[in-house]
C-alpha cells in the first residue's frame, strides 16, 4: 500500500506544481487589483502604497517565492476583498462542496450500478434502450439550464422547494440533482458496457455452470468485474464536479468553494483564488490515491502489482 | 463465429449509408444536426437584423401567437426582442465558437498523439505527462482564467476549450498508435525505410481515424456546454452578441415572468447535444463491427427462451418469429431444402438411437444427445453451425467429440450444457440427461442439475476462474449453492477437493487468487470445480490445448482417474487425434456441424468407414505409417454459413460422385457399434 501511495505521490507532485505555478502567474495576467480596490481618482502613490502593502510591487518571481515559503507555513495569505485570512475563508467553504460533491457522488454510482447492470443484463431489450437512450440524453444536458427549470418548476411555480440556501433537507435537493444528472449518464453508460463485456466472460459461463443464481451471477461474479472501469471513471467525473460545482454553486448561491473561486476570479483576490485552487488541488490528489485504495481492495492483481 | 461477423464488417462500412437510413434514432439526430447547422448558417443572415433590435412596445410577448410574425412564434423578451429571432442569430455564434474549438483539437491532438504513441519512449512520455496536467485540472475553473486575461471573446473561448480538449484525443491518438507500432507490418514499414511522418500518415492514420471521429463528436456536446455554461457565468460569448447560455442566463432574471425566454435556448442545447451523442454512438457501432455484432443481435435469443416456456413478453417473440422468418428465407431456401432432401433419402435415419446404431441398449446412456441443431444470428441470417447432431454416453465411458476447429464441436458442448452465448440458439432436438429432456426444463430446474447432473471444464483456465474471488471461494461455490453449506464448511470441502485434484499445501493455497497459479494447476482448479459435486455427465472442452505436454498427460490421467471413481460419462471434446485415440472409449467425427462418423475408437482409427475420417487419419505421422507420405486433406472447411448442399464433405472427397451433390448421406451403421454419414460407407467397410 505503502508503494502504491509512494507511486501515486511522485507521479502526482509534477501536475500539482504546474496547476500552482500557472494560477499563481494566470492570475496576475488578469489584471492590476488596484483598479477593483481603489477609487478612480487615486493617485499613483496610493497606487503604490497599496502595491506595497499587498505585496504586489516585487518582481512576478519573488511574489511566488514569498508565496511558496508562505504556503511551507501554511499562511495563504489575505484576502484583498475582507482582509481575512485566505486560508480560513477556503477551508470555510471547502466543507459545504465536499458534502453536496460527496452526496451526488455517492448517489449517481448507486444509481448507475443498478440501472447499468439492469440494461446489461439483456442488451438491446427494451429496458436496455430506454435506459441508453435517458442516459446519454443525461450526460449531455447543461447543467446550469437544468438547474433552472428546476428552481421554475419546483421553487417558482410549486412552491415545494428553495431557490437557495443550505439548511433542511429540501435545499439539497434541486442542488444534489441538477450536479448529479451528467456523472449519473456518464456512470450507466460506463457500468453497462463494463457490465455488458463481464457477463459474456468464461468465468460467468462457469459460474452459470455450478447452477448459480442469476442474481449470483451478476453481483457476485460480473459486477466486482465491472467495477475497476466505473470506478476510473468516476474518479475523472468526481474531479468534473468542481466544474458542476462552480456552476450550481452560482446559481444556488451554496457557499462553497466553486463560488468562491469564481467570486475570487471577477474580484482578483489572488490569495483566496490561490488558496483554494491549492486545495481543489489537494483534494484532486486525496481522491485519486482513494480510487486507487479501492481498485485495490478490488482486484487482487491490483495488490500484488501494487506490492511488486 | 468470428468469420461470419469479419465478412460482415467491410459490407457494413460501405454500405453506411444505407445503415443510417435504417436506424431511425440515427437517422433523426442527423437531420437534426443538418437543421442546426443550417439555422447556424442561415440563421444570422435572416434573424441578425430582429435579435438585436429592442421594441419596447412588445415587452415579454408569451410564445406561440403567430400574430406578430414568426419571429415573435416563441414569444419576447423583456426589452421587445424575439426570442425566435435571437435562437437562429444565437446557433450562429454557438457553434462558430464549437465548430473551429473541436476542429483544432481534433487536428492537433491526434497528430501529437500519434506522433507520440508512433516513436514511444521519451516523448511519450513527457506528451502523456502533458495531457495528465492539463486533465487533472477542472477545465471550467482554468477556463475562467484564461478568459480573464484574454477577456472573453468568441476568439479566447475557441482557444480555451480547445487547449482544454486537446489531451482527449492526444490520448486516444497515442493509444492506438501505439498498438499499431507492436504490431508486425510497422515493423516492415519501418525496415522497407517508411520511416516518420509517412508511415504515420500511410499506416497509423487510417486505422486511428474513426475512433477520432467518434471521439470528436462526443467532444462536440462537451465543447458545447462549455462554452455555453462559460456564456451562462458570464464569461463566454458577451452581449450584444448572443449564444443559448447567454439567452439561458438572461431568462433567469427574468423567470418569474417570462419561463420561455429560458426555456427555449436551453432546449435547443439540449436537442443537439443528444442529437451529436446520439450519432456518435451510431457511428462507434458501424465502425466495430464485432460490437455491433455482439450488441445488435441479443434481442432475438432473447426471444427464443420465451418460447422456451419461460416468462417473457409476448412482443419480442412475435419480432423474433417474423425476423427468424424472414432470415430464414433471405438465407435460402437451400438449407430447407437440404432438410428435405435428408429426409426423403434415409427413410430409417439413425438419428432416433442416438448415434448408436440400432440394435445396440440404450437404456445404460446417461446422456442422450437426440437431432440437436444450433444456428447462431449474424446480421446476414441465421447460419446453421450444429445441424442434426446425435451421440449417447454411459456412465464410465469416454466419448471423443473429435474435429476441426469451426467444425461445431464446441457449439455442441455449450448447447448441451446449456451455457451458450446470447447470438446461439438452439433450433431444434433434445438433450436428455437420465431420460429428462434438458432443452424443456425451465431455468431453476435446469439450475439444480448444473453440478450434480451435467458439468463442464472449459478450455482456457485462467478466463474461466473470476480474477476477484480466492480459488477457494470459488470451489467452494458449488457446495453453498446446491448442499447449502455454511461458509466454513463449504470452505472445508474445497480444500478437500483442491488436494484431490493435487493441488499441493492446498489450504494454504485456498486463499490465492487465479492468477497466482500456474497453467497446469489452473486447469486442476477448474476441473476440481466441474467434479465437486460428482456429475453423472463431465464435458471437457479442450482440456488441454493451452497446456504443454507433459502438463497435458497429467490433466488427462487426472480426468481419466476421476471419470472411474465417480463413475462419469466424460465427454471429450478436441482436435487432437492421439489424445482421442489414447483417452476415448469412443469417438464421434464432427465435420462442418455434423457428425460424419462414430464407434469405438480402435475400431475407427483402425479402419475408417468415411472418407473425412481417413483423410484426417492419414495427415497424422504414425508409427505404421513410417516411410509413407503423410497426406493433407485439400481445401479447407466451409464455413459454417456456405456449407455446399449434399454431402458436405464432397468438394474435399477423393470418393465423391453425382449422387454426393444432391443427396446428404445421414448417419447409417455400417457394422457392429458403428455408423457413418457417408454414400459409401458400406463400401469402405467392406472393402
Amino acid at each position: 500500500m505503502l508503494t502504491l501511495l509512494r507511486r501515486r505521490a511522485v507521479s502526482s507532485v509534477i501536475p500539482l506544481l504546474f496547476v500552482v505555478l500557472g494560477v499563481f502567474f494566470l492570475a496576475r495576467l488578469t489584471g492590476d487589483p488596484a483598479n477593483l480596490y481603489l477609487p478612480l481618482s487615486a493617485t499613483p502613490e496610493m497606487r503604490a502604497e497599496f502595491a506595497a502593502r499587498n505585496g504586489l510591487d516585487d518582481p512576478l518571481i519573488t511574489q511566488f517565492g514569498d508565496y511558496l515559503a508562505q504556503v511551507a507555513h501554511l499562511d495563504f495569505g489575505e484576502s484583498l476583498r475582507t482582509a481575512q485570512p485566505a486560508g480560513e475563508a477556503v477551508l470555510r467553504a471547502f466543507p459545504a462542496t465536499l458534502q453536496l460533491a460527496g452526496w451526488t457522488m455517492l448517489l449517481a454510482l448507486a444509481g448507475a450500478v443498478v440501472i447499468g447492470s439492469l440494461a446489461a443484463y439483456r442488451p438491446n431489450s427494451v429496458t436496455d434502450r430506454i435506459a441508453t437512450f435517458l442516459s446519454s440524453t443525461a450526460a449531455s444536458v447543461p447543467d446550469f439550464w437544468i438547474a433552472i427549470m428546476g428552481v421554475l418548476v419546483f421553487a417558482v411555480t410549486l412552491g415545494w422547494l428553495p431557490t437557495s440556501g443550505t439548511s433542511g433537507a429540501a435545499a439539497w435537493v434541486l442542488p444534489v440533482a441538477t450536479l448529479l444528472i451528467r456523472p449519473f449518464g456518464v456512470l450507466v453508460q460506463v457500468v453497462r458496457g463494463a457490465m455488458v463485456s463481464a457477463l459474456s466472460a468464461p468465468y460467468v459461463k462457469v459460474a452459470r455452470g455450478k447452477g448459480a443464481s442469476e442474481v449470483r451471477v451478476v453481483f457476485g461474479h460480473a459486477l466486482r468485474n465491472a467495477a475497476a472501469p466505473a470506478l476510473t471513471v468516476a474518479g475523472d467525473l468526481a474531479v468534473g464536479l468542481v466544474n458542476g460545482a462552480v456552476v450550481v454553486e452560482t446559481i444556488f448561491g451554496w457557499p462553497g468553494i466553486g463560488k468562491l473561486m469564481i467570486d475570487s476570479v471577477l474580484q482578483r483576490d489572488f490569495a483566496v483564488l490561490q488558496a483554494a485552487v491549492l486545495v481543489t488541488a489537494l483534494a484532486i490528489f486525496a481522491l485519486n490515491i482513494l480510487v486507487d485504495l479501492c481498485h485495490a481492495l478490488l482486484d487482487p492483481r491490483v495488490r500484488q502489482r501494487a506490492a511488486a | 463465429m468470428l468469420d461470419t461477423s469479419e465478412a460482415g464488417g467491410p459490407a457494413v462500412r460501405r454500405r453506411w449509408f444505407a445503415l443510417l437510413l435504417r436506424d431511425r434514432f440515427a437517422t433523426a439526430a442527423a437531420v437534426v444536426l443538418i437543421l442546426v447547422a443550417l439555422c447556424a448558417v442561415l440563421g444570422p443572415v435572416y434573424a441578425g437584423d430582429l435579435a438585436t433590435r429592442q421594441n419596447l412596445r412588445a415587452p415579454g410577448r408569451p410564445p406561440f401567437g403567430l400574430d406578430h410574425g414568426w419571429a415573435f412564434v416563441l414569444g419576447s423578451d423583456s426589452l421587445g426582442r424575439p426570442v425566435a429571432a435571437r435562437l437562429l442569430a444565437a446557433a450562429g455564434t454557438t457553434l462558430a465558437v464549437a465548430v473551429p474549438a473541436v476542429l483544432c483539437s481534433l487536428v492537433i491532438g491526434s497528430v501529437w498523439g500519434m506522433w507520440a504513441g508512433y516513436h514511444g519512449g521519451w516523448r511519450e512520455s513527457v506528451s502523456l505527462r502533458v495531457a495528465d496536467v492539463i486533465l487533472s485540472f477542472p477545465s471550467l475553473l482554468l477556463a475562467v482564467v484564461v478568459l480573464y486575461v484574454f477577456s472573453p471573446s468568441a476568439a479566447s473561448l475557441v482557444l480555451v476549450l480547445a487547449v482544454a480538449r486537446i489531451p482527449v484525443y492526444l490520448r486516444t491518438a497515442r493509444a492506438e498508435a501505439a498498438e499499431l507500432r507492436s504490431r508486425l507490418f510497422m515493423d516492415a514499414a519501418r525496415t522497407f525505410g517508411t520511416g516518420g511522418w509517412a508511415a504515420i500518415r500511410r499506416h497509423v492514420a487510417p486505422s486511428v481515424l474513426p475512433t477520432l471521429l467518434t471521439v470528436a463528436a462526443l467532444d462536440f456536446c462537451f465543447v458545447m456546454l462549455a462554452e455555453s455554461s462559460l456564456s451562462f457565468l458570464g464569461i463566454g460569448i458577451q452581449p450584444p452578441d448572443v449564444s443559448w447560455g447567454l439567452m439561458v442566463a438572461q431568462g433567469r432574471q427574468e423567470l418569474q415572468s417570462a419561463w420561455w425566454i429560458a426555456l427555449f435556448p436551453g432546449l435547443a442545447i439540449v436537442v443537439t447535444t443528444v442529437s451529436a451523442t446520439v450519432l456518435a454512438s451510431w457511428a462507434r457501432l458501424t465502425t466495430d463491427p464485432g460490437q455491433r455484432w455482439r450488441e445488435g443481435l441479443g434481442r432475438r435469443s432473447r426471444g427464443l427462451r420465451s418460447d422456451r416456456g419461460s416468462r417473457g413478453d409476448r412482443g419480442s417473440r412475435g419480432d423474433r418469429r417474423s425476423r427468424g422468418d424472414r432470415g430464414r428465407s433471405a438465407a435460402g431456401d437451400a438449407a430447407t431444402e437440404e432438410e428435405r432432401e435428408e429426409e426423403r433419402s434415409v427413410p430409417g435415419s439413425a438419428a432416433g438411437s442416438g448415434a448408436r446404431p440400432p440394435g445396440e441398449g440404450t437404456e445404460a446412456d446417461v446422456l442422450v444427445v437426440d437431432d440437436l441443431s444450433v444456428d447462431v444470428h449474424t446480421p446476414t441470417g441465421p447460419v446453421h453451425v450444429v445441424r442434426r447432431v446425435s451421440f449417447a454416453v454411459r456412465s464410465g465411458e469416454t466419448l471423443a467429440l473429435l474435429g476441426e476447429s469451426g467444425c461445431g464441436k464446441s457449439m455442441t458442448a455449450h448447447a448441451v450444457a446449456g451455457l451458450l452465448d446470447p447470438v446461439a440458439e438452439v433450433v431444434g432436438g433434445q438433450v436428455r440427461l437420465d431420460g429428462v429432456d434438458l432443452l424443456g426444463l425451465g431455468a431453476r430446474a435446469r439450475r439444480r442439475l448444473a453440478g450434480p447432473g451435467l458439468a463442464m471444464v472449459f478450455q482456457d483456465a485462467l478466463s474461466a476462474l473470476n480474477p476477484v474471488h480466492t480459488v477457494g471461494a470459488q470451489l467452494a461455490e458449488p457446495f453453498r449453492i446446491h448442499e447449502g453449506l455454511s461458509r466454513r464448511a463449504a470452505r472445508a470441502r474445497a480444500v478437500e477437493l483442491m488436494e484431490r485434484v493435487g493441488i499441493p499445501e492446498a489450504r494454504s493455497r485456498a486463499e490465492a487468487y487465479p492468477h497466482q497459479f500456474s497453467g497446469g494447476m489452473r486447469q486442476r482448479l477448474l476441473i476440481a470445480t466441474a467434479v465437486a459435486l460428482q456429475p453423472k455427465v463431465l464435458i471437457a472442452d479442450e482440456p488441454t490445448t493451452a497446456l504443454d505436454v507433459t502438463v497435458q498427460a497429467q490433466i488427462m490421467d487426472l480426468l481419466g482417474e476421476l471419470r472411474a471413481e465417480q463413475r462419469t460419462a466424460l465427454v471429450l471434446i478436441t482436435h487432437d487425434l492421439g489424445l482421442a485415440a489414447e483417452h476415448a472409449d469412443r469417438v464421434a467425427v464432427m465435420y462442418a456441424g455434423t457428425v460424419v462418423e462414430t464407434g469405438p475408437v480402435a475400431e475407427v482409427f483402425g479402419r475408417p468407414h468415411h472418407p473425412y475420417t481417413r483423410g484426417l487419419l492419414a495427415s497424422v505421422p504414425a508409427e505404421q505409417h513410417r516411410g509413407a507420405r503423410l497426406t493433407s486433406i485439400p481445401g479447407s472447411p466451409p464455413e459454417p454459413g456456405s456449407v455446399p448442399a449434399g454431402c458436405a464433405f464432397r468438394t474435399r472427397c477423393p470418393m465423391a460422385r453425382e449422387r454426393c451433390a444432391t443427396h446428404r448421406p445421414a448417419l447409417t451403421g455400417t457394422g457392429a457399434g458403428r455408423a457413418a454419414a457417408c454414400h459409401f460407407g458400406k463400401e469402405l467397410a467392406d472393402a
